[in-house]
């Protein structure tokens, strides 16, 4: 559904985007992390049509964001990082002028506000003033505006950004709504638990181009693990070091992080990779007290892929 | 009707400058029409005024002093107009709706110049006191008017260039009001600093307006007050004065039009 192919975008000579590419099936609900300045608002804003690229292709249900801006308009609904609206209006203003905006007329335009109120739960304020509502109803509400003219593919920016975390699980529970419904979701997020929690796949963005994990991934399968690739958390008595130049001598074992008395293996190959590495550290005299097989959580393949990229 | 038009006279219908502004504007307006009518009638004997001569004396102050004030207002509606949608952070919601960039530009210039246009209107009871003096015919209002509109108009569109190439309301404003000051004032400086040079240089004085020569008159075709004094002309006089002037003033707003346009395609960094 969603098609982008070393795509590059540059401002003043600095490159946002460098190359990167990416691919979300339809109904997916798609993760997008990296640090800030890795160029995910901007790929946000090329995929809305907001941005040209200078290279590279970017395609929304195979229409051009480009050369047909239009036509993506009608699939997309997009969030930005830092939504506004429009104070002096009232909720229900608010929502038929977009639905205006989005051509919706007569029947149509009534039914698509009724539902949006409905969907935000802004219903029984619907003649309040926009002003008076909370950061997380406005939120709800700009949600709500997005989904008017039933797009798609939802972009969303940085959506849970400054809600708290009542609002945070009521927008996770709307999204995996909206996922079942048959919309595919891009979101971006700094809240990787978030992600997790909801997220089939997510895609690492580093520099413009597409970040890799230790394991190789610029995709993260979060629902079906790789096989191929292992962690292990290795505790040992006393020192590491002596473990540490054990482990250089065997193959398919690669040191992750090392402290006191403690190591992160990757070990890359079968199940005996795993035994000769744990046959080898024994006999090399390393006191093993633990030998476990970790399966990392987002956030700790988040801090391997990017530590030290920090801008 | 184009959604934009409706959304933004309604929130400027609900500022409080939208009843605000007209009131002030009339005060002013009525008090320089005021004290040209005592300072028209004062130098002369009683007897020998002329109605006439009162009602051209204060239709000229008035459609002068008119469109000083409405100049004055111009960058206030429209150099802020883009701006607020930068600030509030809503532009990106109306770029990414099905509304053309032509349809957000459409919007904001209609009600922008609308409102301006809501003042002129509201000036037309004081106006019509010019008329019980007599001296002004039909044609003079309409000629009068059509110019003003047609300099408010480009004005408009400068202001909204401006709204679109700055992301603060106060720079867009600030470089708008530049922009009159530069049409107005520096123009009619640069002209009679120029005509003064060349007259001493020539040892002349020059009589008619086209015995100046056409580049020190250039100038003074981007001037708006210019444009309105061409406007008084009978209509089989009006080229080539007034002509050029519509056309400059014309060329000038389509210009910024496109520009507007063009930013507002090119806007990603919203």
């Amino acid at each position: 559904m969603i098609d982008v192919e070393q795509i590059r975008k540059s401002f003043n000579g600095t490159r946002a985007l460098d190359g990167f590419t990416l691919h979300v099936g339809a109904g997916e609900l798609f993760g997008l992390v990296g640090p800030n300045g890795a160029g995910k608002t901007t790929l946000m804003k090329t995929l809305s049509t907001l941005l040209p690229i200078d290279s590279g292709t970017a395609q929304i249900g195979g229409l051009s964001v480009t050369a047909q801006a239009r036509e993506v308009k009608r699939l997309i609904g997009y969030l930005p990082d830092q939504p506004g609206v429009y104070q002096d209006m009232s909720v229900r203003e608010f929502l038929e002028f977009f639905a205006d905006a989005f051509q919706l007329t007569g029947p149509r335009n009534r039914a698509a506000v009724e539902r949006a109120l409905e969907r935000s739960g802004l219903a029984e304020r619907s003649r309040d003033a926009v002003e008076q509502l909370s950061f997380g109803m406005k939120q709800r509400l700009v949600l709500a505006k997005t989904l008017l003219h039933d797009p798609k593919v939802l972009l969303l920016d940085e959506p849970a950004t400054g809600l708290d975390p009542i609002a945070r699980i009521e927008l996770r529970a709307q999204l995996k709504e909206l996922q079942a419904e048959g919309i595919t979701i891009l979101i971006s997020s700094h809240i990787l638990s978030d992600l997790e929690d909801i997220c089939t796949q997510i895609a690492l963005i580093g520099e413009g181009r597409n970040a890799r994990d230790t394991e190789g991934h610029s995709v993260i399968q979060l629902r079906a693990p790789q096989a191929r690739v292992r962690i292990y958390e290795i505790e040992l008595l006393g020192d590491s070091v002596p473990a540490v130049n054990i482990l250089k001598s065997v193959a398919g074992a690669r040191l992750l992080e090392s402290g006191v008395g403690r190591l992160l293996v990757e070990i890359t190959g079968a199940d005996e990779q795993v035994v000769a590495l744990l046959r080898a550290l024994v006999l090399g005299g390393a006191d093993v007290l633990r030998f476990e097989h970790r399966a990392l959580d987002l956030e700790a393949r988040y801090r391997l892929a990017f530590q030290g990229r920090r801008p | 009707m184009n959604p934009m038009i409706r959304k933004e006279l309604r929130q400027r219908m609900r500022e409080r400058r939208g009843w605000l502004l007209p009131s002030l504007y009339l005060v002013v307006l009525g008090a320089v029409v005021t004290f040209a009518y005592f300072v028209t009638t004062a130098d002369r004997g009683r007897s020998n005024i002329q109605g006439s001569t009162v009602g051209v004396a204060l239709f000229l102050t008035l459609a002068y002093s008119q469109l000083a004030l409405l100049l004055l207002l111009v960058p206030i509606f429209s150099a802020g107009s883009i701006t607020i949608e930068k600030e509030q952070r809503t532009l990106a919601g109306l770029l990414t709706s099905l509304l053309t960039s032509a349809q957000i530009w459409w919007g904001k210039f209609v009600s922008s110049l609308l409102f301006v246009l809501l003042l002129l209107v509201t000036s037309l009871p004081v106006l019509s006191m010019a008329f019980a003096f007599g001296g002004i015919g039909p044609w003079e209002i309409f000629s009068a008017t059509v110019t003003t509109v047609l300099i408010l108009g480009c004005m408009s569109a400068i202001g909204l260039y401006c709204s679109s190439a700055f992301q603060r309301s106060v720079h867009a404003t600030a470089v708008s009001y530049a922009t009159v000051i530069a049409i107005t004032v520096v123009t009619t400086i640069v002209f009679f600093v120029r005509i003064s040079i060349y007259e001493s240089a020539h040892h002349l004085t020059t009589r008619g307006w086209y015995d100046i020569p056409l580049n020190i008159r250039a100038p003074m075709y981007v001037n708006p007050f210019f444009f309105l004094t061409a406007s008084f002309a009978p209509p089989k006089q009006l080229y080539p004065a007034w002509i050029t002037c519509a056309g400059v003033f014309i060329a000038l707003g389509a210009l910024a039009v496109a520009l507007t346009l063009r930013n507002l395609r090119r806007r990603g960094d919203l």
